[in-house]
């Protein structure tokens, strides 16, 4: 399809579009602005100054000329619809596209291109030096008018920016024009100060405005994803439903709001579901996810509804749903699930099964296996008698209830003394409490007594691990330790001393490098950062948020462009505020863009 | 010695030849590697471990915590933290532990002028900053702050009062507590501007008390001796 094709398909549709927005003008002062709060306006229809609805004799068309003669298919089709909307019955001239003698004066063709490309003050300027040299030429009213527009619109993102919310809401107070469907971003970061100044009722009057008005579907589309950060469940779903129906476009599919409002709706109940705030779901609810996640086969979801119902103890849907995660996406976070809802509903062998595709490769595994092997000198088995079911401290590691945990233990080794492997088991769950100078300890105390009973420690359980097997394990949890703690220096010069097996060692090493480059980075060695990181490159491959860190490294070395590669493939592999941060302004530092 | 030979030929083309000499002495004053601002000596060191005998604070005998592990840093010359992690007999998540930094006062002109940045806020809290402390430090129990200040060796301090219960039924208290002693009329030697404590403590029973007497009667060694505040009577107190 040819430029020119694309360009008066586009500029059809725009056309076929203008009636509807139309039918919505309201009839009220202020050129149909729309009052959306006091002071602020989003100004859906002209801009103030540009003429009265009912004056169709007055419509500038200078601007739809000028984007027509610049092939700027976007700002054409945003200003053919806000002329529409200024008067239904104006239609877009039939020679828009015909060469235009240019009337005698000044051209200021050259004056709306530094306009349309952001730059602002060299409009200015090349208009000031046109003045004076024909100091009878005045610019035209529109022209003045969207230089005041532009340049509160930047003040306007600088504010926004810089999180100065107060400055952004006062600018919109000032210059509503610069608040329009035209100017989604500046609608947008309005709504968002207004959310952060947790003044909900104004930022939902924006996003109102928006979705009922703007006619595109990926501009309600994403209102609605960027309303659903401040505004709650209820209110995000007036909008889905808004966005629908209000003032359809022909040729737009509003279905995309709808699928977005599903996505958030699934999002935010597999976010209650999985944190364990907000209490049960509700059966409707609930229901509502397991068909969306077995829809889409969504590993994590699955996951997530496996640790929904593992921490109601209800062991057999949290195992199935571990097994339809593992199923679609295996993964060792999937097993882990699986091995521990097995041990709840008390099937040992299928946990350890479960766990054979990843023993000895995955800690989270081998923990949760920790977990399934009864630790020695629990009681174990008495007699002929059938086989007890899930212990306190199996249960608690289930549930991932690390107190219980705790409790556990103390009651086991108040009652039959402690063991290497009950202490080892207790730093790992002070590990997850966060208390891992503790833990630091705990795992000494098992290395100690792993020592103590030679080889003997947990001889005495079915899945009893061998001493030396319980001293790498104890290393490896003390090394651990001390990461969380921040205790790197120390710990990176008794590493090489530590009996770790080589994975672990090399997993240990890779986290020190990650730490000591972090804190290159803010003690701005940047130089530093990248030696530290390709070393860690060696030991295992460079994970996203390091990368991100590499970018600013070498951002900050001023090389810009290879910062800008690197902010560029990991925002192509997916795309985070991170990434988009990096991509963002390395560019703009490039390109001198800070308008 | 390539990079200073760079500088000297560029030293003899241009004009700003005496700034190139200076960047030539700069280059032999620090070899081939440059030179690294000053702004690097004031941030945060890496923690290091310290030996409970060498803490500049002193539990007092019977407490009902015992110090697990010590850690020490320096930020700038200006600056010392201490990180001390006490025993915990809950089985709450987080660590017990007593935070200090001492804020020595310079003693160069350009420590004077080019401060490391405090790695602690003044005021120590507001109202918001102790709402999210507390609930980051105390998830999932009822916080309350202390009406009215209590009184330690050095001063006054505020604190709060978290509790909760767990599934046993079992009950379990924490207290946050907080000081900062710039009296140097009386309690601070010459040489430390400021000293800041904190002080998070979880225990077991519903009774706050037992587990802020340490914090009142435990004893700062920093070099110079530092006096007790007056022995003024213990304020009115909640609990």
């Amino acid at each position: 399809m040819t430029p020119t094709r694309t360009f008066l398909l586009l500029l059809a549709a725009a056309v076929a579009g203008a009636p509807s927005a139309g039918a919505q003008t309201p009839s009220g002062q202020n050129g149909g602005a729309r009052a959306l709060a006091p002071g602020v306006t989003v100004d859906v229809n002209p801009a103030p100054g540009s003429g009265s609805a009912t004056a169709p004799a007055k419509i500038d068309e200078t601007a739809l000329r000028h984007y027509a003669r610049t092939g700027d298919v976007e700002r054409l089709e945003a200003e053919i619809a806000r002329l529409r909307a200024l008067d239904p019955a104006w239609e877009p001239p039939k020679d828009l596209f015909t060469p235009q003698a240019q009337a005698p004066g000044v051209d200021e063709t050259p004056f709306w291109k530094l306009v349309s490309e952001g730059k602002v003050p060299q409009a200015r300027a090349a208009i000031a030096e046109q003045r004076r040299q024909s100091p009878s030429w005045q610019p035209s009213a529109k022209l003045l008018q969207e230089l005041d527009v532009a340049e509160d619109t930047a003040r306007l993102r600088q504010a926004s920016d810089a999180r100065l919310w107060q400055e952004v809401t006062e600018i919109a107070g000032t210059r509503p024009d610069a608040v329009s469907c035209a100017r989604l971003d500046s609608a947008w970061r309005v709504a968002e100060a207004y959310g952060e100044l947790k003044q909900t009722d104004r930022a939902l009057a924006i996003y109102r405005t928006l979705v009922s008005q703007c006619p595109k579907a990926g501009e309600r589309r994403d209102t609605l994803y960027k309303a659903s950060r401040y505004l709650s469940p209820e209110q995000v779903r007036e909008l889905a439903a808004l966005a629908t129906t209000a003032n359809p476009a022909a040729g737009e599919d509003y279905t995309v709001v709808g699928r977005a409002q599903a996505d958030l709706e699934t999002g935010r109940l597999l976010e209650r579901a999985g944190s364990g705030k907000g209490g049960a779901l509700s059966p409707d609810d609930l229901a509502r996810l397991e068909a969306t996640v077995r829809d889409r086969r969504d590993a994590d979801g699955a996951l997530t509804l496996g640790w929904y119902f593992q921490q109601r103890k209800q062991h057999r849907p949290a195992q199935e749903w571990f097994a339809l995660s593992n199923q679609w996406a295996p993964s060792d976070r999937a097993a882990e699930g699986l091995i521990l809802a097995h041990a709840g509903l008390g099937e040992k062998d299928k946990a350890l099964e479960a766990a054979k595709p990843w023993r000895g490769r995955s800690p989270r595994v081998d923990k949760a296996v920790l977990a399934v092997e009864r630790p020695a000198g629990r009681g174990g088995r008495g007699g002929d008698g059938p086989p007890p079911g899930p212990s306190p401290l199996d249960q608690a590691l289930a549930k991932r209830d690390y107190s219980a945990c705790l409790t556990a233990i103390q009651r086991m080794a108040a009652k039959s003394g402690m063991t290497a492997a009950l202490a080892q088991q207790r730093g790992w769950c002070l590990i997850e409490l966060g208390r891992p100078s503790e833990a630091e300890a705990a795992f000494a105390e098992a290395q100690a007594l792993g020592g103590k009973t030679g080889g003997k420690t947990a001889a005495k359980g079915s899945g009893a691990a061998p001493a030396g097997k319980t001293e790498e394990e104890a290393a490896y949890g003390q090394a651990l330790a001390r990461l969380a703690a921040g205790d790197m220096a120390a710990l990176a010069h008794d590493l090489p001393a530590l009996p770790l097996s080589p994975r672990h060692r090399a997993e240990i090493r890779a986290s020190l490098l990650a730490a000591e480059a972090n804190r290159a980075l803010e003690d701005k060695r940047y130089h530093d950062v990248l030696r530290l990181l390709d070393a860690r490159k060696e030991v295992e491959p460079e994970p996203r948020n390091l990368g991100i860190l590499r970018g600013w490294a070498l951002y900050n070395l001023h090389r810009l462009t290879d910062a800008y590669d690197q902010f560029k493939s990991i925002d192509d592999r997916l795309s985070t505020p991170e990434s988009r941060e990096g991509v963002t302004i390395t560019r703009k530092t490039i390109y001198h863009d800070w308008q | 010695m390539r990079c200073v030979q760079q500088t000297a030929r560029r030293a003899g083309r241009g004009p700003l030849a005496g700034l190139a000499l200076a960047g030539v002495l700069v280059g032999m004053l620090a070899g081939c590697n440059g030179y690294m601002p000053r702004y690097t000596t004031n941030l945060p060191g890496p923690w290091q471990r310290v030996a409970p005998s060498d803490l500049p604070v002193l539990l007092p005998p019977g407490a009902p915590v015992t110090v697990v592990a010590a850690r020490t840093r320096a930020v700038g010359p200006v600056y010392r933290s201490y990180a001390v992690v006490l025993s915990n007999a809950t089985a709450l998540a987080g660590e017990n532990r007593l935070s200090l930094d001492v804020q020595a006062v310079p003693d160069s002109l350009l420590d004077a002028l080019v401060p490391p940045e405090r790695p602690f806020p003044v005021p120590l809290y507001t109202g918001e900053t102790l709402a999210a402390t507390l609930e980051k430090e105390f998830p999932d129990m009822e916080a309350t702050v202390a009406d009215g200040a209590r009184r330690n060796r050095y001063g006054d301090y505020d604190y709060a009062v978290a509790s909760a219960v767990d599934g046993a039924g079992t009950v379990s208290t924490c207290v946050l507590a907080w000081q900062l002693l710039t009296d140097h009329a009386r309690v601070l030697p010459q040489r430390v501007d400021a000293v800041r404590l904190e002080w998070r403590v979880c225990g077991t029973g519903g009774d706050p008390r037992p587990l802020l007497e340490p914090f009142d009667r435990l004893t700062l060694r920093l070099g110079e001796t530092v006096l007790d505040a007056d022995a003024a009577a213990t304020p009115d107190r909640r609990w």
